[in-house]
């Protein structure tokens, strides 16, 4: 059995559905993306396991125990909020030491655990600081080290990084994921951010109005989007209806919708080389766009297809607005969408 | 659970209290009999019209002209630096509690029998401060004003530090001039509050009691005086009577606030926003 | 600019008019004699004739117990209450609500009478005048503790707080009392200050409960207005002082928090 395990999980608010029938598994040491939009239900999901929230039916075990109907204080468990949620009238060792207190150690044990934690999270030197005299990341490692401290079953993130801004936050996954990895905390994320998941994940799962629309992991639910809500979150897709693109080349697909990334396409100003493995289509360059390392251009195909192509951004762009160019797509990459 | 005893409180010293004073003011005096005659003595008999009268004219006229005065000194205060603003502050604050026996006492050293200013105008030959009665209705409101100003200034204050001053510089680059933005911007945006503001003071001057007491004896009818009269005292006791003209008391500042809700809305429907 | 200086007239005209009684006040009690435009003289015989006087502390005394008891009293309800509603049940801080803002609109003349009409004569506790005293005021308060509990307890945004506790081991009552009242205590002693303002100068309601078997020092102050001028501007200025200590203490605590 998995080390945690979610079983036909259903919660609803006053009308609202908010988890529908949910199947999750998370094996022991991983760290596990609860991905998608605001208001899917991932950061319900992650309450219900704490405890915060209960299930309208559904068992949720942890390590072989069913833990559904368990008060929160039990559970074993450590959290990390957005808003951080450190006790203010506490300094960085208490904070950080209060689970372990509820826990009734001895003080010596109290103390060693917390200097060596505050090590881990590299904040030395601000033992007897209060949160307000801390800067956002800072109080972030705060609330990190409090829920790590006291060797929980399990760590959840209900979208700890979604108030540090973008340089911050780069650093800070990189060393969540560090201590993650070292301690071998079986872990449950949450955010709505795709690029996080990305680059955080050892699985994600992508919510969707209440229902997990794929799992996978990061590269797999790139690169084999199943629905097209999926390749809309995930990635820059070019989604487009199957029937306009028949129209241009005379291929018919399995499905109504296909995706292709715009990664994928390559550009040339002459004809290339084709074969049964490749699509050949015309275009104009209608839009050049630099976003830093990634030059997109917007190609013109025919009335109703726009194609976003990606290049890396060398020295400078190979192409011209307003010039016709050949755009060729290996089959392999054109995905069928349900 | 933890909310029984504030639960238990509010039961017996607010709810029950209420019940009964309101039950007694249908009931004849120690029988368990329905009866309309304490409401009838009240609005037949002119010592207690005129109480009520009396009273809610106070209460209008002293709310009035607190609230105008309050107005351009809330003003004022919001265009003062952020120094003066606050000293005037504290001064709002320290003198909102100088209310009741105290205040009464301090405007019968001013303008009672032998007081300064009366003595003063005797001596400048000045007749209205003269001859000028502290005793009397006029009196009353001159005094229920000083306490209606902090307390309406206070209230004000936010409401004019939500004026932003970006909406006063958008109405002059319009070529709008002070009047014309007060009576097509200001006054319509500061209604609601102005509103809710008079109805708390038209409560407060209308259940006033100790400047009331300490002011007038028996000169001046007036409510809550009338009212305790009812229940303590020499006088022998009429609970009935004095629970009807509570009854009529508290409908009166429900009146008020229902004036106020009903004024909000025609404001706010009639696209003043 | 003409504007400026209309308005910094206006405010200080308006602050002269509200300090002159005052002033007025303390000037009195030290007067020897004043029926003309001037004092005669100036005179501390009449702080003599009333400060070392007992029944005045004791009437001070006396305000002194009914406030402690009522603050105390109603700052544990209070709490109580407002864990349930924060932890447990926080729709029902609607009714609390108006429940509690229902003393700020009858104000103290209505709830000091009905008060009086149903318990003046009951047996036991109930009848007592302290407890009628007590009972009133915790009422009249209601509204002033309570608003300052629930600012403060958004202030410190205590369900989030609480949350972080119970995962951290703790029971709902532990993080509500031993985390979330440390953090609100500034708040809970600016509301009682207040409190003990509106509670140090009414007169009303001690007038209508207790009348002078239990003299506090509004009581004591109406004796002495029938007694002598200066002697009442004396008591006034003494009570004045002590409200004027209460509300520094809260406006201190309350720029100390911010």
């Amino acid at each position: 059995m998995a080390y945690i395990t979610f079983e036909n999980i259903n919660k609803t608010f006053d009308t609202n559905h908010v988890l529908k029938d949910i199947q999750l598994e998370v094996e022991q040491g991983e760290l596990v993306t609860l991905l998608g939009p605001s208001g899917c239900g991932k950061s319900t999901l992650l309450r219900c396991l704490a405890g915060l929230e209960t299930v309208d039916s559904g068992i949720i075990s942890l390590n072989s125990e069913d833990i559904t109907h368990r008060p929160t204080s039990d559970r074993e468990i450590g959290m990390v909020f957005q808003q951080y949620s450190l006790f203010p009238n506490m300094t960085v060792e208490q904070n950080i030491g209060f689970g372990l207190k509820m826990k009734k150690l001895p003080k010596e044990i109290i103390k060693e655990k917390t200097q060596n934690i505050i090590k881990l999270v590299h904040l030395e030197g601000k033992e007897k600081h209060v949160p307000s005299q801390l800067s956002g990341g800072q109080q972030q490692r705060v609330a990190l080290a409090r829920a790590i401290v006291t060797e929980p079953k399990v760590l959840l993130l209900d979208e700890p990084l979604s108030a540090i801004d973008a340089q911050l936050r780069r650093v800070l996954q990189i060393e969540i994921r560090k201590i993650q990895r070292q301690l071998n905390m079986t872990t449950i994320f949450v955010t709505h951010d795709q690029d996080e998941a990305m680059i955080m994940s050892d699985r994600i799962h992508l919510f969707n109005a209440g229902k997990i629309e794929q799992s996978g992991i990061p590269v797999e639910l790139y690169t084999h989007p199943k629905t097209k809500f999926v390749a809309s979150f995930i990635g820059q897709y070019n989604i487009i209806k199957a029937s306009d693109l028949s129209e241009l080349i005379e291929e018919s697909f399995t499905k109504e919708t296909i995706a292709i990334r715009p990664e994928v396409i390559q550009i040339a100003t002459k004809e290339m080389p084709q074969n049964n493995e490749t699509l050949q289509i015309q275009g104009k360059i209608i839009d050049l766009i630099s976003r830093g390392n990634i030059l997109r251009y917007h190609i013109e195909v025919s009335r109703n297809i726009i194609l976003k192509v990606d290049t890396l951004f060398r020295t400078h762009s190979l192409f011209d607005l307003e010039q016709r160019v050949w755009l060729n797509i290996e089959k392999r990459n054109i995905i069928a969408l349900d | 659970m933890a909310l029984v005893p504030l639960a238990g409180v509010l039961l017996f010293y607010l709810i029950i209290p209420l019940f009964n004073l309101i039950l007694k003011s249908f009931l004849k005096e120690g029988q368990l009999v329905f009866t309309l005659e304490y409401y009838v003595s009240v609005f037949t008999k002119k010592y207690y019209i005129g109480a009520i009268i009396n009273s809610v004219l106070i209460a209008i006229i002293s709310a009035t002209i607190g609230m105008f005065i309050a107005l351009f000194a809330a003003n004022a205060a919001n265009h003062a630096t952020a120094k003066s603003k606050n000293k005037f502050l504290s001064i709002l604050n320290m003198t909102s509690n100088f209310s009741g026996i105290p205040l009464a006492f301090a405007y019968i050293i001013l303008l009672g029998n032998t007081g300064i200013l009366v003595v003063l105008g005797k001596k400048l030959g000045i007749e209205a401060l003269a001859h000028f009665n502290v005793y009397t209705i006029t009196g009353l409101i001159i005094t229920y004003v000083y306490f209606q100003i902090p307390l309406a200034t206070l209230l004000l204050i936010p409401t004019f530090e939500g004026l932003r001053k970006e909406w006063r510089e958008a109405s002059q680059i319009l070529k709008a001039s002070s009047f014309q933005y007060w009576i097509h911007i200001g006054i319509p945006i500061l209604l609601p509050s102005i509103f809710s503001t008079l109805s708390v003071l038209f409560a407060n001057a209308l259940a006033a009691y100790a400047t009331a007491y300490a002011l007038l004896a028996n000169n001046v009818s007036l409510l809550p005086i009338r009212i305790s009269e009812m229940f303590v005292g020499d006088v022998y006791q009429r609970p009935g009577l004095g629970s009807a003209l509570s009854v009529i008391m508290m409908l009166l500042m429900v009146i008020a606030v229902y004036i106020n809700q009903y004024l909000l809305k025609k404001v706010r429907g009639g696209g003043a926003r | 600019m003409k504007k400026v200086n209309f308005s910094k007239w206006m405010m200080w005209v308006t602050a002269l008019y509200l300090i002159l009684p005052l002033v007025l006040t303390f000037l009195y009690s030290f007067s020897s004699e004043w029926i003309n435009v001037l004092p005669t003289g100036f005179t501390f015989k009449y702080y003599m004739q009333i400060l070392p006087r007992q029944d005045f502390y004791m009437s001070l005394a006396r305000t002194l117990l009914i406030c402690v008891l009522t603050i105390v009293l109603a700052g544990i309800l209070m709490l109580l209450a407002m864990y349930v509603v924060t932890v447990y049940h926080p729709k029902f801080d609607k009714y609390l609500q108006i429940l509690c803002m229902i003393p700020y609109a009858l104000q103290g003349i209505i709830i000091a009478i009905s008060i009086l009409t149903l318990y003046s004569g009951a047996k036991g506790l109930f009848g007592s005048r302290i407890i009628m005293l007590v009972g009133t005021y915790c009422i009249i308060i209601l509204p002033y503790m309570y608003q300052g509990i629930r600012n403060a307890l958004r202030a410190v945004s205590a369900r989030e707080l609480i949350e972080a506790a119970q995962i951290l081991g703790c029971t709902r009552f532990y993080a509500f009392f031993r985390i979330i009242v440390p953090n609100i205590l500034s708040g809970i002693i600016i509301s009682s200050m207040l409190s003990m303002g509106i509670i140090f100068g009414d007169f009303v309601v001690v007038n209508v409960i207790a009348g002078s078997s239990y003299q506090t020092a509004s009581m004591f102050l109406y004796k002495t207005m029938a007694q002598s001028g200066q002697a009442t501007s004396v008591v006034i200025v003494v009570m004045f002082i002590i409200t004027l200590i209460l509300s520094t203490i809260a406006f201190k605590l309350r720029n100390k928090t911010h």
